[in-house]
């Protein structure tokens, strides 16, 4: 039981494509910088995507008014994704796509331009919506068979690959392209803020010292494909998807529990399903926030899951920020990479384990070792958790 | 097959279950509707209060059918029952509170935490301790095809019953509509398009435009 | 009576929704977040660093800090009146 990933599209604050990702996540380069918004001087850490809306807009040369960033940046990692491929009459195609703060941040530009009662158009309100950004998307691309957005917080972007994928084993698509994107917004800053957990420093995934995430944006989407739709697009599998869960937490809005129930029933039901061992996972990318909770509530659920013979694993929101509803689906692509080019990713800025289970994720760039299965973990608000598990193999 | 066990509807003004009325809003009281039934059903939970509006119609319309079919949560293991949720308008009730407040400079914790719809289901597993599959979709309409289809998905991967709701509020407008499916029950319940829309239109969903008093 | 005392349990009251209950209901030495006191949760806890700095103008900059200071309105009127002299 596995299904085909054969293209691959990613925009994220360490670059703007697969290629620029890879060769960013080679030179260990984080893309968290000082940043602020426009027209206010408070500078926070965040990785924001390196290309103005301006920019992004004439790159993609998209004629609407009013698109949001999350639009754009989901467009610009569908089409890389989708590559070439066309509408095919005998070939059903659809579209799975995750976010969590849709257009707010035009919605934001209007509440703004409303309460100084400038020009605020109200069209603007209709790119709110968390769905259009896949209504723009499956337009642009012409994809008709199926569409669909989940909204499952930061594991929206794994839901929606897992979702995909049934849809492929239970014979109900032939080709599917799945992923998220979410944009920065003031609106999550000050949510995340209030929460107290947005470090102001570099956050430190799973380190003794870790104060909290420094969010991202970005977009990415794969192409999961069945025998049939390979029979006539040509493409090559670039990895398969194995294993797949999703179980709930049942144990706060927004805090995961100390035991790490969710978290270890989801990781050991991707991995049944998978049919893969335990020992043979060479690497986890981890959810790794950089919160106090979620970090050592992972790190016991893996103990839970792996005993003493934890794998390498390390923590990539080190180079991205946590994306939100894209993370789960950069972090598949980031997990497909890792097998394409036998690459262990470091977790950047880990100096000193957790206290408590004393577990140590990478730390330096591995490039010796093959890298057969990867599993990646995305965990959301409101106990909603999912891991995915990739490989070399059918 | 699967079946259609128990259900129940949520609106502006009433409040039913398995197509009864329990519950009318009385325009006089003090209260908002949703503690107006909480206290009239003599619900204890006062976590109740802290939630949005999502996430308390998610607990009184589940409460609710948990009563109406009280041997239904022991059947299963607590990984087995899943849920299935979906909506038009995400959580843009809690949303715009949580722009205004931080707008205003007091961005506040215990608002932003209801600011994703999937919250509603976590609060539901929360106190059901299930520790099930848990989907949230946004739609542009209640469909009953996207609840067949996604029970059947979640029903031929490990799980016996699923919670599903169409979880739609927005300003004044509430289309609350929770059902239960399981694989076995009466066969004039059987889930199909036909049966599940008619059910589902029992509670005359507001055919507007759902989000038109944010636009103009 | 303690007015400042009075007013914090008003204002716990209604910056967290406990619609159930009353002034009268919380003691002095109630334990806020014992499942024996209020019962109350981190969110709450948040909402109460909110409640400080909005209603006493005090600001408490890590969670962490909250902890002895929330023990109960006993020790949150004892830490108000410190930080205000």
């Amino acid at each position: 039981m596995s299904v085909r990933i054969t293209g691959i599209g990613i925009v994220s604050a360490i670059g703007l494509g697969v290629q620029e990702n890879l060769l960013a996540l080679k030179e260990s380069r984080t893309g968290i910088m000082p940043f602020s918004f426009p027209d206010e001087d408070k500078m926070f850490m965040a990785g924001a995507v390196k290309a103005t809306n301006p920019v992004l807009k004439k790159e993609l040369q998209t004629k609407s008014q009013y698109i949001s960033r999350t639009t754009l940046l989901g467009l610009k990692a569908a089409r890389e994704a989708y590559g070439s491929a066309k509408h095919h009459d005998q070939i059903r195609t659809g579209i799975i796509s995750a976010t969590s703060v849709g257009g707010m941040d035009l919605s934001e530009q209007f509440y703004q331009a409303y309460l100084n009662g400038t020009d605020a158009d109200f069209a603007m309100l209709k790119a709110h919506d968390s769905g259009s950004t896949t209504e723009h998307i499956a337009a642009e691309l012409r994809i008709s068979g199926y569409m669909n957005t989940l909204s499952t917080a930061c594991s929206s972007g794994a839901n929606a690959i897992m979702l995909g994928a049934r849809l492929l084993m239970q014979g109900k698509l032939d080709r599917v392209l799945v992923g998220g994107a979410d944009a920065l917004t003031n609106f999550t800053v000050n949510g995340f803020r209030s929460l107290m957990i947005y470090d102001e420093q570099w956050c430190r995934p799973f380190d003794a010292s870790r104060e909290g995430l420094n969010l991202g944006e970005g977009a990415a989407f794969l192409l999961l494909e069945n025998e049939k739709s390979i029979r006539f697009s040509g493409n090559k599998t670039l990895a398969f998807l194995n294993g797949w869960a999703n179980a709930a937490d049942a144990y706060h809005q927004t805090a995961s529990s100390p035991e790490g129930k969710g978290a270890t029933l989801a990781m050991q039901k991707a991995i049944e399903k998978s049919g893969i061992s335990l020992s043979q996972i060479s690497y986890i990318n981890a959810h790794g926030t950089g919160t106090k909770n979620n970090d050592l509530s992972e790190s016991v659920a893996l103990i839970n899951v792996f005993g003493d013979q934890v794998p390498a694993f390390s923590s990539t929101k080190s180079f991205t920020g946590h994306t939100l509803a894209a993370a789960g689906a950069i972090e598949a692509i980031f997990s497909v990479l890792a097998i394409q080019n036998q690459l262990i990713y470091p977790n950047i800025h880990f100096r000193t384990p957790i206290m408590e289970t004393g577990l140590e994720p990478v730390t330096i760039m591995q490039t010796e070792k093959p890298v057969h299965a990867v599993l990646s973990n995305s965990f959301g608000f409101g106990g909603n958790n999912s891991s995915l598990v990739f490989s070399d193999h059918a | 097959m699967n079946f259609i066990t128990a259900y129940g509807h949520l609106q502006e003004n009433s409040c039913a279950v398995n197509g009864e009325t329990i519950c009318r809003r009385d325009k006089n009281s003090g209260d908002p509707w949703f503690r107006q039934i909480y206290k009239e059903q003599e619900f204890v939970y006062p976590k109740f209060h802290k939630m949005d509006v999502l996430s308390q119609a998610g607990f009184l319309t589940s409460e609710l059918i948990k009563r109406a079919n009280p041997q239904f949560a022991g059947k299963y293991k607590d990984d087995e029952i899943a849920m299935l949720f979906a909506n038009r308008s995400g959580s843009a009730e809690t949303d715009q509170k949580f722009v205004h407040a931080y707008q205003n400079g007091t961005p506040s914790p215990s608002l932003f935490v209801y600011t994703l719809p999937n919250i509603v289901m976590g609060e539901i597993a929360i106190l059901n301790k299930w520790y099930g599959e848990s989907l949230f979709a946004v739609l542009p309409a209640f469909d009953a095809e996207f609840y067949i289809n996604h029970c059947n998905l979640l029903l031929s991967a490990g799980s016996e019953a699923v919670l599903c709701s169409w979880h739609e509020i927005a300003g004044n407008q509430i289309d609350v509509f929770t059902f239960l499916i399981e694989k076995e029950g009466e066969s004039r319940f059987e889930l199909t398009t036909n049966t599940l829309s008619k059910i589902a239109f029992e509670g005359n969903f507001h055919k507007t435009e759902i989000n038109a008093n944010y636009y103009y | 009576m303690d007015d400042l005392k009075e007013e914090l349990k008003r204002q716990l009251i209604e910056q967290l929704n406990l619609e159930e209950i009353t002034p009268a209901d919380i003691d002095d030495n109630t334990l806020l977040f014992s499942d024996k006191g209020l019962g109350l949760d981190s969110i709450d806890a948040l909402e109460l660093i909110v409640l400080l700095e909005k209603y006493h103008g005090i600001q408490v900059t890590k969670p962490e800090e909250g902890k002895e200071v929330f023990r109960s309105v006993n020790s949150m009127a004892e830490y108000i009146r410190k930080r205000q002299n």
